[in-house]
């Protein structure tokens, strides 16, 4: 049961009005102040006492920006909206899937890009496999001035010492011509849930068809989302069929040690990562008329 | 401390910690206690309210970051037509069961008939993926909310030719 004593007259829950206060203020609180963005995380458990800072009222924090070859997702934004602001965009329609398939509705409602790119203890964000395989760069706020990185970099620095008192303001992705995001993810349930395992695939295409330029990242089988580098490479020059999708991930499958959880053992996320790869090939072949 | 919410047309005021879930000062607080308090990770929907006109988990919410916005919890709905057919059509249907779930299931339907008027059974289903039966009653409330829609849907066209 959960005791209402336990939240009484703890916490204090700032709410500043632009990005460069928000920072401002987590350099001010030091180690007792943390960012609140969605809350879909945090809330999961009472929160400790301390000074929280809401993002939600921060307005510039929640832009989304489509350009004709680039997209900027303000880190407020949240998934929801997010979906709705990427409905019909082909190129992208792997990220649109992560944001709209995640989690559930009332959830998707509520949490942020930001948030989800965050939480270091969030081993199955649907964005941060998408994103990695869209090789999109964040750009942070620190008291030290803005700072821009790769989003794979991101993952591993977060987690870092350094990382204390920033705010990740927006992600940004490159929209490049012929090239296709698509996003395979497994749940346990349909709805719902967060997947057990979910592959990002993105890709051109060569005069033959064949795939060129492949990125492939997965998410929810280790702790944290990373790139496949060997698969892109097999997968490279390879005709966008299923049986060529399975051997290349069957292949390469040695490089994931599955994450033990209370849902699925480790050894079962990474056995149906060649079946989510074959699915992902057969999205990207869908979409670009090649199936 | 005190704080004030705006919820199904009324100020409502509350000494809960601002960090305090929502459901559980609607709950404990406020004696509202339609939203249930069950999973507390926002899976189940049992605590779903209406913020700002959507459906989300009362539970992820701090009271906090719920100020300032239009809050309808089940009891709100009370004088909702499309929240009224719902319901009719749920006793029609013989849809309830326990009635744990059913307050959020009520609020995700009738965000779904207000949104969506000519809903269908596979856009009820994804509706509802945020929203668990332990009864395992689904198909006789997806039966339900069709139902509703094509009621209501009825209910207007008569609208326009009187």
């Amino acid at each position: 049961m959960h005791n209402a004593e336990r939240w009484a007259d703890r916490t204090t829950i700032h709410l500043p009005a632009t990005a460069g206060a928000a920072v401002k203020l987590l350099g001010e609180l030091g180690s007792e102040g943390r960012l609140l963005a969605g809350g879909t995380w945090l809330m999961r458990a009472p929160m400790t006492s301390g000074h929280y800072i809401a993002l939600a009222g921060i307005a510039e924090l929640r832009q989304i920006e489509i350009g004709q070859d680039r997209l900027r997702i303000g880190a407020g934004a949240s998934h929801a909206e997010l979906a709705l602001a990427l409905d019909g965009l082909d190129d992208l329609k792997g990220l649109a899937d992560a944001a709209g398939g995640a989690a559930n509705p009332a959830i998707r409602r509520r949490a942020t890009v930001g948030g989800n790119l965050c939480t270091t203890a969030f081993a199955a964000s649907d964005l941060a496999s998408a994103l990695l395989a869209a090789e999109a760069e964040v750009t942070l706020i620190t008291p030290a001035g803005t700072l821009r990185q790769e989003l794979a970099i991101y993952l591993d620095w977060r987690r870092t010492s350094a990382a204390q008192h920033h705010l990740l303001q927006h992600v940004e992705v490159s929209r490049r011509a012929g090239r296709r995001l698509c996003h395979a993810r497994l749940p346990l349930r349909r709805a719902g849930d967060y997947p057990v395992a979910m592959v990002s695939l993105a890709a051109g295409s060569d005069r033959q068809g064949r795939l060129a330029d492949v990125v492939v990242a997965v998410g929810a089988v280790e702790s944290q989302a990373r790139r496949w580098p060997a698969l892109e490479r097999t997968l490279t020059g390879q005709l966008p069929c299923r049986s060529a999708a399975i051997t290349c991930a069957q292949a390469n499958l040695c490089q994931f040690a599955g994450r033990e959880g209370p849902e699925v053992p480790g050894w079962y996320r990474q056995q149906v990562l060649p079946e989510l790869v074959a699915r992902a090939v057969a999205q990207w072949a869908k979409a670009g008329g090649q199936e | 401390m005190i704080g004030q919410l705006w919820i199904n047309g009324e100020w409502c005021r509350h000494d809960a910690d601002p960090a305090a879930p929502l459901h559980r000062v609607l709950r404990e607080n406020l004696g509202l206690t339609g939203s249930k308090d069950v999973c507390g990770e926002g899976f189940c929907g049992a605590c779903l309210v209406q913020l700002d006109g959507a459906p989300i988990a009362a539970c992820l919410v701090p009271v906090a970051l719920a100020e300032g916005a239009q809050i309808v919890t089940i009891e709100g709905l009370d004088q909702d037509p499309v929240a009224q057919s719902l319901m009719a059509a749920m006793e029609a249907e013989d849809a309830v069961q326990c009635g744990m779930c059913f307050p959020g299931m009520v609020m995700t339907l009738t965000h779904l008939l207000k949104t969506c008027p000519t809903t269908d059974r596979e856009k009820v289903k994804r509706a509802l993926a945020g929203n668990i039966c332990r009864c395992t009653g689904y198909e006789r409330i997806v039966s339900a909310a069709c139902r509703a829609a094509k009621d209501l849907v009825a209910a207007d066209a008569q609208k326009v030719v009187a």
